[in-house]
């Protein structure tokens, strides 16, 4: 499965539009991990509790995004974009969509 | 000499599901047996962890080897061990205490029932929601992910 950013692949010719593709996913930290990672609010720097937590949603939208681009029996997926929300405190949502091609 | 075993056609079968090389017969037939057999949901669950690390392989970077001497620190392990140990101490400590002094107090029977019938319906919730993340934690290959 090709994913790509812009409309086209680079060197081959999309045949068919299958559609809109989209996988989203909303996770949380443990309770431990949330005091830890207020507590580095306090003092600053990189809250790697919280990167891995959007690092975790990221990687599972985009997996749930591939897998319905597979199961329409599409090649590639084509304007792929990610977006984010806040969903609820502490929570991480990551939304990843673009269009399933069929390739030539 | 060879020690490795000849994998199982399920472990090839599973290989090929993570990988999407199967038909969409082959994947209908697959995710309905993945409902009846948890060895292959764990075999399943095993290839996606192993597939998640190595599209997430990076470089290491500085800090994460400072992360790491800080993980083995005797000083910094005892001060998170004894941070925490004391904060779930006084948490609880305080919980105990204070439904202690509200069963001695003079306040309504009614409270002093609905106040411990809110907190074991609380710690029921809890259990249960943690029963079911334990049950399904071996099974989220995303939990290994780190940036």
């Amino acid at each position: 499965m090709i994913l790509s950013t812009t409309d086209a692949v680079s060197g081959r010719t999309i045949v068919e539009t299958i559609g809109l593709v989209r996988g989203s996913s909303v996770r949380s930290a443990h309770v431990g991990r949330d005091v830890l990672a207020k507590l580095k609010n306090l003092v600053g720097g990189e809250v790697t509790e919280y990167t891995k937590l959007l690092a975790e949603s990221r990687e599972q939208a985009l997996d749930r995004m591939v897998e319905e681009a597979r199961a329409r029996g599409a090649d590639a997926i084509v304007g792929l974009r990610f977006m984010s929300s806040d969903i609820g405190d502490d929570a991480a949502e990551m939304l990843a969509y673009g269009t399933a091609v069929r390739l030539g | 000499m060879r020690n490795e075993r000849e994998p199982t056609r399920d472990e090839l079968l599973a290989m090929a599901y993570v990988d999407g090389e199967l038909s969409a017969e082959g994947r209908a037939e697959l995710e309905s047996r993945l409902g009846q057999s948890p060895e292959l949901r764990r075999e399943v669950s095993e290839l996606k962890e192993l597939e998640l690390l190595a599209r997430a392989a990076a470089p290491k970077e500085p800090m994460d080897h400072e992360w790491a001497a800080l993980a083995k620190d005797p000083v910094q392990r005892a001060a998170l061990g004894l941070g925490w140990t004391l904060l779930i101490v006084g948490f609880l400590g305080l919980s105990a205490l204070g439904l202690w002094q509200l069963f001695r107090s003079d306040a309504p029977l009614a409270l002093k029932l609905l106040v411990p019938a809110l907190l074991l319906g609380g710690a029921l919730l809890l259990g249960a929601t943690l029963r079911a993340r334990l049950r399904t934690l071996p099974l989220d290959p995303y939990r290994k992910v780190q940036r």
